[in-house]
């Protein structure tokens, strides 16, 4: 079965209202450790790499195992276990939640106990069942979405043309569609890629203990 | 009469907005050392480049620091309050679910512009606040908090005098501009005045739990009118006609 284009549109519109303003993606601890803004497109592919595939991978896993009505406390443990950083681990728990609230309204029905403990990317994979979508389309949602928290962020951290980041984010979208070709067969826990990223761990570990932020993580 | 009569299940959530520098944590501070006594409180804060209200907050002693919590915004203020309120809903259901039921939770917002209110989303009554200092003016601008928020205070009113601002009279414009409905002149260092607000957060929170209030959204929209004798329009907003005189006919 494949959904209409639109429900990627929808989801992966910045106006859904899912919590997703409150996140950097990693950027302000990023550019506060040194990095330059003209290095985001770099960091850009750099997340892609590694902490997105992990997030695109699981939720493409997420939906197999959600369609063939499988356990996804396996999932989100596979996930915790290839995201270090309690506070990333904490973090996407947080944002699990507010996908969670968007599924139960937008696709209403039964939803384990333990949803609330899950992360983004289980919580989407779910999403992504109910809602119809391809594995293909919910590793593309994934690594569009993580571009654009990006962008969106750099333009209230080192404004600048908004339209020079947005061609950023455009020359980025083969490189997601290559990550989501590589993820979109997965469908067991073990399969989930396990690429490392230490810095963007470490700073998020930094950014969580410090008073002056302006997002999340 | 009362449309609403079943009884909530959760605490009440108060949200105080209103511009930068009016004395929203301080009024919240307030509230907290007034009623901390005999309601159980917790408190969120929506800072936007640091956790300096929380911080405040709990250094002002007058609650226990955990159940003080602030929220990021992403620069974003007036989006968290309205147009999605996740990260604050989410803060809510934690202070909840980790201390127990609660009677009242404040949600503070990030200090932001005229027009920033909460959804009724988020929160069941809502206070704008303005200050003395801030100009005998400001409340003759209007704008949906001042004119519609459950509640307008003006703030600081022992400040009146040094800024040459008539406090009668801006508090008299304010109930002008809000038809009525409440406002308070508050000074923390005026007992009578902080008795009214207090009263008035007791007052809410009854009608609250027995299901006679409705929240209302003060809007971000130019304030309507009735005009035609015989209009069959829709309302494009939601209040309680009962608790609005000059909405009680329609035809008037």
């Amino acid at each position: 079965m494949s959904a209409s284009p639109l429900l990627l549109a929808l989801l992966g519109d910045a106006r859904l209202p899912s919590g997703g303003h409150t996140q950097s993606a990693g950027l302000e601890p990023a550019l506060r450790a040194g990095i330059a803004p003209a290095e985001v497109p770099a960091y850009l592919r750099s997340r892609l790499r590694t902490v997105t595939m992990v997030e695109a991978g699981t939720a493409v896993v997420a939906l197999a195992v959600a369609a063939n009505d499988g356990d996804l406390t396996e999932v989100e443990a596979a996930w915790a276990a290839r995201t270090p950083s309690p506070a990333l681990r904490a973090n996407g728990r947080r944002l699990g939640r507010g996908y969670l609230r968007v599924l139960q309204r937008l696709w209403p029905g039964p939803v384990d106990a333990h949803a609330r403990t899950w992360s983004r990317p289980v919580v989407l994979g779910l999403l992504a069942h109910r809602a119809g979508m391809d594995p293909a389309d919910v590793a593309r949602l994934v690594g569009y979405d993580d571009a654009q928290t990006v962008a969106a962020a750099l333009l209230k951290l080192e404004p600048q043309d908004p339209l020079t980041i947005a061609a950023w984010v455009s020359e980025l979208l083969p490189n997601v569609e290559k990550m989501a070709g590589k993820v979109a067969p997965l469908r067991l826990p073990e399969q989930i890629p396990a690429p490392g990223a230490p810095l963007i761990e470490r700073w998020a570990e930094t950014h969580d203990t410090i008073t002056e932020r302006l997002f999340s993580a | 009469m009362p449309e609403n009569t079943t009884a909530p299940a959760r605490a009440m959530r108060l949200g105080v907005a209103g511009p930068v520098g009016t004395g929203k944590s301080s009024l919240i501070a307030t509230l907290c050392r007034a009623l901390s006594g005999e309601l159980r409180l917790g408190v969120i804060t929506n800072d936007i480049y640091t956790d300096e209200d929380a911080r405040f907050l709990r250094s002002a002693g007058v609650l226990d620091p955990e159940r003080i919590r602030p929220v990021e915004t992403g620069a974003c203020p007036h989006t968290a309050i309205r147009d999605d309120v996740t990260a604050n809903l989410l803060a809510a259901e934690d202070l909840e679910a980790d201390f127990g039921p609660l009677d009242l939770v404040i949600i503070e917002s990030g200090g932001d512009n005229l027009t920033a209110t909460f959804s009724p989303a988020l929160v069941d009554a809502q206070v704008f606040v303005l200050d003395v200092a801030g100009g005998g003016d400001v409340v003759r601008k209007g704008g949906p908090g001042i004119a519609r928020a459950d509640l307008l205070v003006i703030n600081k009113t022992d400040l009146g005098v040094h800024v040459g601002v008539d406090v009668e009279r801006m508090t008299r414009e304010g109930r002008s501009v809000r038809q009525g409905a409440p406002v308070v002149a508050l000074s923390r260092h005026d007992e009578a005045s902080v008795r009214t607000l207090t009263g008035w957060v007791r007052d809410t929170l009854a009608h609250y739990r027995t299901g006679e209030h409705t929240p209302v959204d003060p809007g971000p929209m130019a304030p309507h009118f009735h005009t035609g004798q015989d209009s069959e329009e829709p309302h494009l907003h939601t209040h309680a006609h009962d608790q609005d005189p000059a909405h009680a006919g329609h035809s008037a």
